[in-house]
């Protein structure tokens, strides 16, 4: 992974790999007309976008205190968080117009864009270590 | 055999899957102590070696963003199962 020395280069470079691999839904949603998918989906990015910006800030936070507070610190935010998630999801699910399931997929995305950016770091890794053994 | 009415039926899947909506939501304590733990590790971290602050922000951040979302799992399991039945 590029820029694991610099958090601000990550954040943004994990944004824009999400955005990237959002556009599908996204287009595929509008081509379809479903709106209410379009609408709970972009709700579900947003969220979690802005939570990701929460998350960093916390850590920043964090570590400039003892490890029993930041330990204390990180959690109780962690369950302030889970109720902002809790909020989303039944807003999505109480709402006509937001879809729920497109908002939940909405809030993972960027977990899944971490998890295939690895698994494709990994596999770039092992076939340039098979390439060199090769030589 | 006992047979119940289709209100009771009815009222007992309800009650059933309400306690099986607040038992996943339990499922979220775990990620919320668990990165607590790794937050207070990496501030000894940071003492003990601050030219790696960056370094060590970044793999909390990964860490904290697929840690988390097992609670989030819990909480559209939980949510299926107060709206859907």
């Amino acid at each position: 992974m590029k820029n694991m020395d610099n958090p601000i280069k990550l954040q943004k470079e994990i944004l824009k790999k999400t955005y990237l691999i959002a556009l599908l839904p996204i287009v595929s949603a509008l081509i379809t007309g479903a709106m209410d998918v379009l609408l709970g989906f972009v709700f579900g990015l947003v969220i979690s976008t802005l939570l990701l910006r929460l998350k960093y800030n916390n850590i920043r936070r964090a570590l400039k205190m003892d490890e029993e507070k930041a330990e204390k610190f990180i959690r109780n935010r962690y369950f302030i968080e889970y109720a902002m998630y809790l909020i989303v999801l039944f807003t999505a699910a109480r709402n006509q117009d937001l879809n729920f399931l497109a908002a939940a997929v909405g809030l993972f995305m960027m977990k899944f864009t971490v998890i295939l950016w690895t698994i494709l770091d990994l596999f770039k890794d092992s076939i340039q270590q098979k390439l060199e053994s090769y030589k | 055999m006992v047979e119940f009415s289709p209100e009771v039926v009815d009222s007992i899947i309800r009650i059933a899957s309400f306690i099986a909506a607040g038992t996943a939501l339990i499922a979220g304590v775990g990620p919320g102590i668990g990165m607590g733990y790794a937050a207070g590790k990496a501030t000894t971290a940071v003492r003990r070696q601050p030219e790696a602050r960056g370094v060590i922000i970044t793999t909390m951040l990964l860490g904290q963003i697929i840690s988390g979302s097992t609670g989030i799992y819990s909480l559209v399991i939980a949510i299926f199962l107060v709206f859907s039945v």
